[in-house]
């Protein structure tokens, strides 16, 4: 790959762990060690509430952003974002982190970790990204070359049904919200479902699943049946504005080590 | 406030071709539309007074046409478009009728009176619903019949072994519950003269049936022993016996009523019964229960062969039909114009009974314009005749099956009321509506459909019934109704309404919500703000409608017409939100260098 590559972690991500930021970031340096850094909102939760020329002035920032840096190729972890930048930019080329990993491999002290693993996760595919068969099969990779075993349902990949938290209806009708959640994570058998959007993760928390982002299946130890899931930080808006920022000097950190 | 026309356009182009609150295919097939899918849907739940009250919201006679209906409704099945399997729509009608039909259950109430009289002529199934809805609309009605007995060609075509007269008696009841007075045994045109009805009534509707029997320019037609399908099956129905006949029948024709009289023929003592038609047998225009039950009792089929001469022997009677082979029935251009080779047989018989076609008989002196086969002329949306007052209705007007007179005779009635009102005849009226129509439901199968195959029934042995006029079929048990009625589809579309929960709550399918839309030319916020933009509507839509993209284009309006901000109150949060996110507290950007 010849492009200049930049990692941008988006908003919610970073939000609900700095440690996952750091740890893919890291991991890319080793890759492309010219690797390049942005965080900032996409504004795609703008452009939702229909602020079209808001969004566009925002995304322009960004783009300045990119731009200044000269990063020719981001890399994202979050669908809205992937979505958000093919539609909008005109010359910033964007990959998903779930189809490059499959390209360049995981580390190898990671691969195999779960062989062992009693649990079986469910996949919540993201409805944003419904038609992206590569990022889905990538996903499926990845947890095959953790050695985890995963569960497919009727409503996997382009029949994925929303976790409730997209349109940004949770504040607007929180009851809808939570019916939508509960429809979600009804469709699951098993109690652990694998997500690969940290707000979907915070959704599927909100009603009793034990939602695992896959940034913390790759990073972080191997889940048995009886572990608890990681908390669900981004109800907490302190917490989350807080990781927020330890992230964003992490992708500092990262970026100039 | 004002939406953008893109917005208005799009919401246009959803109501216009969303197909939530389209017809299932069955009850846009029945003239009468009646809700096939809801009262199936009961009788397998076992709520079966439930599904004859919805028959019966649309059919005064739920078990006659669970008998014989035609059924254009299991013509059009899903199930028979796709596997050739129809529902038995007709066998679980009967079976809801048999179950639960009783006259308390019987609406019965009728209009305040208006005055005004009305005349039908003819107590077919054309006419009794004329009259019902006439009645019903609080004119006064008297039927009149040249019979003794009610039912028209039900009672007189139909032969007794499919359809016994102790159900036509009861259901017909209704009528008099209803009000409606009957002359029977009278004859317009002998009795009393049309004229005269005219005077006496401010409307009259025509629905005299179809009661002339015809029989074709073939050499030796004159013989002893030749008859026709109307004379043969009335006079069969009405005495049980038709002692002109002999023992060998050939019936001619390839029809119903063909397989009527050929199955009527055992029951009167015949002891070889021919059946011979120009079509072949797999292009038969009889309804394949008609030609599986006539093979059944052994009726000798001859398909593909037409009628020379009926032989007969010195005293004139028949003693044979020389028949010679068909090579086509249709011409080029699909009319009716059989072609014939050289080649003959004969076949050895003494009846020969035509079933090719029958008539309507003028009643009106004149005064009523006719066409091919008698049929009164009329206008196809009213049935309004060259006389005002006067509408015609079943056979009389060209319906051809039963359910189709009745809704003939409802749209005559229709007409009717609205003359006697002195209000338009059309204005206002869907005309599609009041017959047949081709629904625009297109939807994939339901997920897991199988085939499975069609619940049969308990017919009689063909040895034991074909000597008897008893019901030849005993009708579906309960657990034969249940298991047919688990068949059906319940065809709609609604397929985003299964995905999205939120539509669920604002309407029944998006032409409600955007319908109403389009309607008030304003929506209330939380509707559009409630999408979740997942997409899910979409991606199951027949036809892939943008119904979140058009959700999206309604909120960048509400953002236009309030100052750049959401309307919703709680979004307040997600704008300091996304100006954090957007600040230089929570961002950097980092050029990477080896």
């Amino acid at each position: 790959m010849t492009e200049k590559m930049g990692f941008m972690p988006g908003c919610s991500l970073p939000s609900y762990t700095p440690e996952g930021v750091k740890k893919t970031m890291e991991y890319l340096k080793q890759i492309y060690p010219d690797l390049g850094g942005v965080q900032k909102c996409c504004g795609k939760g703008t452009k939702a509430l229909g602020q079209e020329e808001k969004f566009k002035e925002r995304f322009a920032g960004l783009q300045k952003d990119i731009d200044d840096v000269g990063i020719e190729t981001m890399i994202v972890a979050c669908q809205n974002c992937y979505k958000t930048i093919k539609e909008t930019s005109d010359h910033t080329d964007v990959e998903s982190l779930w189809t490059l990993l499959p390209k360049i491999g995981l580390p190898e002290e990671v691969r195999g970790k779960a062989k062992d693993s009693d649990v079986v996760f469910g996949i919540h595919d993201s409805c944003s990204t419904r038609y992206e068969k590569e990022i889905q099969d990538g996903i499926r990779w990845i947890m095959s070359e953790l050695g985890y075993r995963v569960e497919e349902t009727e409503h996997s990949r382009e029949n994925a049904r929303c976790c409730g938290f997209g349109g940004m209806i949770v504040p607007a009708n929180p009851d809808l919200a939570t019916r939508v959640m509960q429809r979600r994570a009804d469709d699951f058998e098993s109690d652990h479902v694998v997500v690969y959007c940290a707000a979907c993760r915070s959704s599927m928390m909100k009603v009793g699943k034990k939602a695992f982002h896959i940034l913390d299946l790759l990073w972080g130890p191997v889940v048995y049946d009886d572990a608890p899931a990681p908390e669900d930080v981004l109800s907490s808006p302190a917490k989350s504005w807080i990781n927020r920022y330890k992230s964003k000097n992490a992708v500092k950190q990262v970026v100039k080590a | 406030m004002e939406f953008k026309k893109n917005v208005l356009e799009q919401a246009s182009h959803i109501t216009d071709g969303c197909m939530g609150h389209e017809d299932a295919f069955c009850t846009a097939a029945c003239p009468m539309h009646t809700d096939v899918k809801k009262y199936i849907a009961q009788i397998g739940k076992g709520d079966y007074e439930g599904a004859l009250k919805t028959i019966r919201e649309k059919l005064f006679l739920p078990n006659t046409l669970g008998r014989i209906c035609a059924h254009p409704c299991e013509t059009d099945c899903r199930r028979n478009s796709e596997f050739g399997q129809p529902l038995s729509v007709a066998g679980l009608k009967r079976f809801a009728a048999e179950r639960a039909d009783r006259k308390e259950l019987w609406e019965d109430s009728v209009g305040e009176p208006t005055g005004k009289r009305v005349a039908v002529i003819g107590a077919g199934p054309a006419g009794a619903q004329a009259a019902i809805d006439l009645r019903k609309a609080g004119h006064e009605v008297v039927i009149y019949d040249k019979l003794h007995v009610v039912g028209g060609m039900m009672r007189v075509g139909i032969p007794e072994y499919r359809l016994p007269r102790e159900v036509i008696d009861f259901e017909y009841s209704y009528l008099v519950d209803l009000g409606v007075e009957f002359k029977m045994g009278i004859e317009i045109g002998k009795d009393v003269t049309f004229s005269q009805l005219r005077e006496d009534y401010d409307s009259v509707i025509v629905a005299n049936g179809a009661h002339k029997g015809t029989i074709p320019p073939v050499p030796g037609k004159d013989a002893e022993g030749v008859f026709n399908a109307v004379d043969y099956l009335k006079d069969i129905s009405l005495t049980h016996k038709f002692p002109k006949a002999g023992k060998k029948i050939a019936v001619i024709g390839g029809g119903d009523v063909a397989m009527d009289c050929a199955r009527s023929s055992w029951r009167i003592g015949a002891e070889e019964v021919l059946l011979i038609s120009l079509e072949e047998l797999e292009s038969l225009p009889a309804s394949q229960e008609e030609i599986d039950e006539s093979q059944e009792e052994d009726v000798q089929f001859i398909n593909g062969w037409g009628t020379d001469e009926i032989l007969k022997n010195k005293a004139g009677k028949v003693k044979g039909l020389r028949l010679k082979k068909v090579l086509s029935v249709f011409d080029e251009n699909g009319r009716f114009a059989p072609e014939f080779s050289e080649e003959t047989q004969e076949v050895k018989i003494d009846t020969v009974v035509f079933a090719t076609g029958q008539q309507v008989e003028d009643i009106t002196d004149g005064q009523l314009e006719q066409k091919g086969g008698g049929r009164y002329v009329t206008d196809p949306d009213t049935l309004a005749t060259n006389l005002p007052d006067v509408f015609a209705a079943g056979d009389a007007s060209g319906g051809a099956i039963v359910v189709q007179a009745m809704a003939l005779g409802r749209k005559a009635a229709a007409s009717a009321d609205r003359f006697m009102k002195e209000k338009d005849l059309a204005e206002g009226r869907n005309f599609k509506l009041e017959y047949s129509f081709e629904t625009r439901l297109d939807v994939p199968l339901p997920k897991g459909t199988e085939n499975l195959p069609r619940t049969s029934g308990n017919h009689r042995s063909a040895k034991e019934r074909k000597r008897d006029f008893k019901a030849f079929d005993l009708g579906y048990t309960d657990e034969q109704a249940q298991k047919e009625a688990s068949r059906c589809l319940q065809c709609e579309c609604k397929l985003c309404m299964t995905e999205c929960l939120m539509m669920n709550d604002y309407g029944e399918c998006p032409q409600d919500i955007f319908g109403e839309f389009l309607e008030k030319g304003e929506i209330d916020p939380i509707i559009p703000y409630s999408c979740n933009m997942c997409g899910g509507c979409t991606h199951v839509c027949p036809n892939d409608f943008k119904i979140g993209e058009t959700f999206m284009g309604m909120r960048k309006d509400f953002i236009l017409h309030n100052d750049g901000k959401s309307p919703m109150e709680g979004h307040k949060a997600i704008e300091m939100h996304q100006k954090l996110g957007f600040s230089k507290i929570f961002c950097t950007k980092v050029k990477g260098v080896r």
